[in-house]
């Protein structure tokens, strides 16, 4: 049977995951629309910036984090000074997942916005729109579903996240612990059983989500045959 | 009246383009890869390198060395791509209005005028992927205009689409000229589209001006297939419906000059096909190959081709292995192919007399 701990871990998984989420989704959207219309030199560069989460292992990545906001550094004396606490709260579980996802979403949704077609760009200009509102009203709308399913992918990516986590937030029951945490505690400690049913709850949220991203994708592709 | 004296560099060369265009609609012909897109682009605004300067009615919207760039949005400039680019998410309203800032009385209003001068009024709630190439081409043309820019540039509507399409776009084109009254810049390799839409005409080569002026004295048949091999020289017929027998489907046009929508006088009734719809009346395009002209050196007898009618010889000029001579009946010109062996049996020749014989079939209806 699920005990209200399982649920409490659920419910502080799906806080972090979700603020993760909601978080990247602006600056993740902004830089893909970036990428995409960008023939610059600087493009590979922020490209290449952008992949290393990916490529990383994710304690490497929660090593620069940890530098970049403790008391050694200028960022994280700033924090401290405007009173932000952020090491081993459930908001660093967040920046950590906020990280690790943030090319998913990014590479889906800079492809979602590479095959907006882009002389239909150019006819909205001719029509009277500047960037801005050719943006929201052609590229946002032709690429929401590539965009949706990388928010889904960067979700699904933020409630496994374990490497860099548990070196900024660290693995503390109610706090910080989340779903990757507390099954690696359980089993580490022996609770196989426990460990199983976090398992188990995982695949499902995972699950859901996975299959949620399938039909949007399924929906965007059979879109694009039709035009 | 657009002036503009431009740059852009292109592979393999740059575009360097010097002109002052007056006219209601120019053509703009050049081979392929001769810049004519990148020409249109740089007018519209859609190249960001492009130096030099360039106004339209006394406006500038470019000056590199001023560094004035008007960008797109504030040119008031329509712009019809080789593909008709619709907006997919949106159906064929929504594309129409889309450029509208009227209230939404006064943009339904404005929607449904440019959608009825189109003839495709009926559309307003389809989606692009279900629409016709013509259709489509239709749509785009009518979202240009809605906006009432102050010159709309179409680059070769329907090349992508078969003949038959492709034509059909052209009285739509003439009404957009007569009726919406705005000034275009118009890219084809059609001459007898050029000459029916056009009354100046630019050539392009490899990115220069190779000739401009009025159309009829740039547009010789020699210049334009020098440029374009595919270039064709059909004849556009425009007229006025006198009669029509929908028994026989027939039916009398009264011809006039279809740049200029004046009375081709001297010019014969001539005889074409009807098509359900068709009234006494009304306007009517066709075109007829100039494959399908036939020449005679004397009046024929006995013969089955409806239309046979005196006319004068113009022009004479070799084009690769055929020859296109063009004659003048009235005010109404006709433009001939025919073979080299046929210009010397019939003793073809500048101010000779000769019998055109054109069959009802070989006018192709346009709209």
């Amino acid at each position: 049977m699920i005990e209200a701990d399982d649920i409490s871990i659920l419910g502080l998984s799906l806080q972090v995951a979700l603020t993760a989420t909601l978080a990247i989704l602006p600056i993740g959207v902004a830089l893909a629309w970036l990428l995409a219309g960008w023939r610059g030199r600087g493009r590979i560069v922020l490209e290449s910036l952008l992949t290393l989460p990916l490529v990383l292992p994710p304690t490497a990545i929660g090593i620069v984090l940890l530098m970049l906001l403790s008391e050694d550094s200028a960022f994280g004396r700033a924090l401290s000074g405007a009173g932000v606490e952020i090491m081993f709260t459930w908001k660093a579980a967040a920046l950590a997942s906020a990280v690790m996802s943030l090319p998913l979403l990014v590479r889906s949704a800079r492809t979602a916005f590479e095959d907006v077609d882009p002389r239909l760009l150019g006819v909205a200009r001719t029509l009277g729109d500047g960037p801005w509102r050719v943006f929201r009203r052609v590229a946002l709308p032709l690429a929401w579903r590539g965009i949706a399913a990388g928010t889904l992918l960067a979700f699904c990516r933020a409630l496994g996240e374990f490497g860099a986590t548990i070196l900024i937030a660290g693995n503390i029951p109610g706090r910080t612990q989340t779903l990757a945490l507390a099954i690696f505690h359980r089993s580490q400690v022996g609770r196989d059983g426990d460990a199983l049913r976090l398992v188990a709850l995982t695949c499902f949220v995972a699950l859901a989500a996975v299959y949620a991203t399938e039909r949007l994708g399924r929906r965007h592709g059979i879109d694009r045959l039709a035009r | 009246m657009i002036d503009l004296s431009i740059r852009l560099a292109l592979e393999p060369f740059a575009l360097e383009v010097e002109l002052a265009l007056a006219g209601r609609v120019t053509a703009v012909l050049g081979p392929s890869g001769s810049g004519k897109t990148s020409l249109l682009e740089v007018i519209a605004g859609l190249r960001r390198r492009a130096e030099g300067r360039a106004t339209l009615d006394g406006v500038t919207f470019l000056d590199s060395e001023r560094r004035i760039r008007l960008p797109p949005e504030r040119r008031q400039i329509g712009y019809v791509p080789q593909e008709p680019a619709l907006f997919p998410h949106l159906d064929v309203a929504a594309n129409v209005r889309y450029g509208l800032r009227a209230d939404p009385g006064e943009s339904n209003r404005r929607v449904a005028e440019s959608l009825a001068l189109l003839e495709i009024g009926e559309l307003g709630t389809r989606y692009p992927h279900t629409l016709s190439g013509g259709e489509a081409q239709r749509v785009a043309l009518a979202r240009a205009i809605v906006t009432r820019p102050r010159l709309l540039l179409l680059d070769e509507p329907l090349a992508a689409l078969d003949a038959e399409l492709r034509h059909r776009i052209l009285p739509y084109l003439m009404r957009v000229r007569d009726e919406a009254k705005i000034p275009m810049i118009h890219v084809t390799h059609h001459v007898g589209e050029a000459l029916a839409l056009a009354d100046e005409a630019v050539v392009l080569r490899a990115g220069r001006v190779e000739a401009t002026g009025p159309v009829r004295n740039v547009l010789t048949p020699k210049l334009v297939t020098s440029v374009r091999g595919d270039a064709t020289f059909e004849n556009i017929v425009h007229g006025v419906v006198a009669e029509v027998d929908g028994e026989i489907a027939i039916a009398k046009l009264t011809p006039l000059i279809a740049a200029s929508g004046q009375p081709a006088i001297g010019a014969p009734l001539l005889t074409v096909p009807a098509f359900r719809g068709l009234q006494r009346g009304a306007q009517a395009t066709y075109r007829v190959a100039s494959e399908d002209v036939l020449l005679l050196r004397g009046a024929p007898a006995g013969i089955s081709a409806r239309n046979v009618f005196a006319a004068r010889v113009i022009g004479v000029e070799t084009l690769r292995t055929d020859v296109l001579v063009r004659l003048q009946t009235g005010a109404l010109e006709w433009r001939a192919l025919v073979t080299a062996a046929a210009v010397r049996e019939l003793e073809i020749a500048p101010q000779g007399e000769l019998f055109i014989a054109i069959k009802t079939h070989s006018f192709d209806r346009l709209g």
